[in-house]
């Protein structure tokens, strides 16, 4: 039984606009960023910044494991915190968010995942992960994303298929210390205290994510980093009126500047997000009838014929496996 | 290996087997075409043959005690894949029926156990109406159906049963079943080659009334108005792309004779890349007829 079947919940994209669609849902205020770089000044820009989210593919084969170890910090059974166990493979994504969201003090959040994180104190991890994979809503709200099911076939053709399983990482300070929460972990393990002076955690999380990263050997790991930071959409134009009211141009050019790539983000994240939700199947049709009525269809399907036959050839020729996924 | 068929088969039927991918649960349909034969070997035991029918090799022959094998149903596919298991062991082989029909795929899955269970289990034919004194040697498929496999769901939403089988297919590279066994698959035009941006741009810009008929079809939450410039952004882009693909791939499997219904296209639309494609050139031909047609006086 595939994954999906067996738990209901469906392979969903990585992407920032993604998470940040479903932290909208958790009514959370907050938003996942790419991040390109560990260095102060990148950080200091994404503050009031809230977690890392280490996020990985291990490339190596004949490894099975899910993923490298890290040999830095220490197990902590005793975490007080929120820590879940991945139980469903394809729920990594929201599992993440959730071992991420369930330890930030004093967070709004919608009444459901209130609910859910307070229903879950005191229980084993393995329990609390079957909690969450078992709540409908959570599983609809992650769903919502992934593309409707007559055209989902499961790790097929989609950007990152079922076997290339990607695996989360959360780092994030928790009564001061540094955490780092791998649902595939037995315990949440703890990397040492930082000093809340200077860049506070942040620091000591640029440290264990570097020498994380140096481990592997160059080219085989593909990773990317996330960041768990405030919405600044609703305190950016007050901010402006404030620097415009100070007489502050600079400042104020600097924030609409801001303000406009913020904006054009979130265009492109819900351009993205509508066509995740989408059944293109309509489109696919409407397209191959404008094709046909401009008479260009046949021509087209004999060009794709000589395409695909010229594939099978090179492959043949290269004596590869017929099925090899193009 | 020699084929150790003997006279003495008990019955056969249309059947390609499936793989276990290493280190996963997916079972992966290769798309040969083969046959699974019960016979009465010259050593006096009961053989489970699958016999590969392009090259007429029998590539398994598994001798199998009475009790100690059964043929069932997979429940996660659409109901056309098979495991054959054994209690003496794990071994498992898993088939799939390739007759174009999966009418009959019951009752030939019951005849199997029955033989299995006991080699002089008398074979119960005849539930679809055809006589049951002369049990057939091969299930036919000389004669082409035209009728979709009962499986197809209605509409689009296709049941998690079919979408495994499907899965499982595809993962073949697009084996199809018996009905659109005759045409090579391999050979068929893939609608990701067909829909590229090269082929489609040069269209919006020569026919620029063509395109507000796809704004009906465009995500109904897009933060921007329709336009030319937004079809673009969208045939651009991977989740676009990604969605051709699955709709390819779906479309070979020749399941879709519901689903294209929807679209106005006949049923046998949904046999596969030629046909959809013929019916959707037919369909526009009638259309440009009808839009001429005012025109004349």
């Amino acid at each position: 039984m595939s994954d999906e079947e067996q738990s209901g919940w469906q392979l969903t994209e990585s992407d920032p606009g993604v998470f940040t669609e479903l932290l909208k849902t958790l009514g959370v205020p907050l938003i996942v960023d790419d991040l390109y770089s560990l260095d102060s000044d990148s950080l200091a820009n994404l503050q009031p910044l809230h977690a890392l989210i280490f996020l990985f593919k291990w490339v190596a084969s004949g490894d099975s494991e899910s993923g490298p170890g890290s040999s830095s910090g220490t197990y902590d059974p005793d975490f007080q915190g929120f820590f879940a166990h991945q139980v469903v493979n394809n729920a990594c994504a929201t599992l993440a968010v959730l071992n991420a969201l369930g330890n930030i003090p004093s967070l709004p959040t919608g009444p459901q995942l209130g609910e859910l994180v307070s229903f879950s104190t005191g229980m084993d991890p393995q329990t609390r992960g079957l909690v969450i994979t078992s709540a409908d809503w959570l599983r609809e709200a992650h769903n919502t994303l992934s593309p409707p099911s007559a055209i989902s076939l499961e790790g097929l053709n989609l950007p990152r298929k079922s076997e290339d399983a990607y695996h989360f990482v959360v780092y994030l300070p928790v009564m001061g210390a540094l955490y780092e929460l791998d649902g595939l972990k037995p315990h949440a393990v703890r990397h040492s205290a930082y000093s809340e002076d200077g860049e506070g955690w942040l620091k000591v999380a640029r440290e264990v994510i570097e020498a994380r990263i140096n481990t592997y050997p160059m080219g085989s790991l593909e990773f990317s980093l996330l960041a768990l930071r405030d919405d600044p959409l609703p305190t950016l134009q007050s901010k402006i009126q404030e620097a415009q009211q100070a007489g502050n141009r600079e400042l104020e050019h600097e924030l609409l500047s801001t303000l406009t790539n913020e904006n054009a983000k979130r265009e492109r994240w819900a351009f993205e997000n509508s066509l995740r939700k989408h059944n293109h199947v309509g489109l696919v049709h409407a397209l191959l009838m404008v094709m046909a009525k401009s008479g260009k269809l046949s021509e087209a399907e004999a060009k794709a014929k000589e395409a695909m036959k010229t594939r099978i050839e090179q492959r043949k020729a290269r004596g590869e496996d017929m099925d090899e996924d193009d | 290996m020699p084929a150790s068929v003997t006279n003495d088969t008990l019955l056969a039927f249309k059947a390609g087997r499936a793989f276990r991918r290493d280190g996963s649960n997916v079972v992966e349909a290769d798309p040969a075409k083969g046959a699974i034969l019960l016979t009465n070997g010259d050593d006096g035991l009961l053989h489970f043959i699958w016999k590969n029918r392009e090259t007429d090799v029998s590539e398994e022959d598994l001798i199998i005690f009475p009790t100690d094998a059964t043929f069932t149903k997979v429940d996660q596919s659409n109901g056309r894949v098979y495991v054959l298991k054994f209690s003496s062991s794990n071994q498992r082989h898993f088939f799939w029926m390739q007759d174009a029909s999966s009418a009959r795929d019951e009752e030939f899955a019951n005849n199997v156990n029955g033989v299995l269970q006991d080699p002089e289990h008398p074979l119960q034919w005849g539930t679809s109406g055809s006589s049951s004194s002369a049990p057939p040697a091969q299930a036919s498929s000389s004669s082409t159906t035209s009728t979709t496999p009962a499986a197809a769901a209605p509409g689009f939403q296709a049941t998690p049963e079919q979408l495994d089988y499907l899965q499982t297919l595809l993962r073949a590279g697009g084996a199809t079943t018996g009905a659109a066994e005759a045409a090579a698959p391999e050979l068929e035009a893939s609608l990701v080659d067909i829909l590229t941006p090269a082929n489609l741009t040069p269209l919006f810009t020569n026919h620029p009334e063509l395109v507000p008929t796809l704004f009906p079809y465009l995500p109904p939450d897009l933060p921007m108005p329709p336009s030319a410039e937004v079809v673009q952004r969208i045939i651009h882009s991977p989740q676009f792309r990604a969605a051709v693909a699955s709709f390819d791939q779906a479309l070979r499997t020749g399941l879709l004779g519901n689903l294209v219904r929807q679209l106005g296209l006949p049923e046998e639309a949904g046999l596969g890349i030629a046909p959809f494609l013929r019916a959707v050139q037919a369909k526009a031909d009638r259309e440009n007829r009808e839009a001429g047609g005012m025109d004349t006086d």
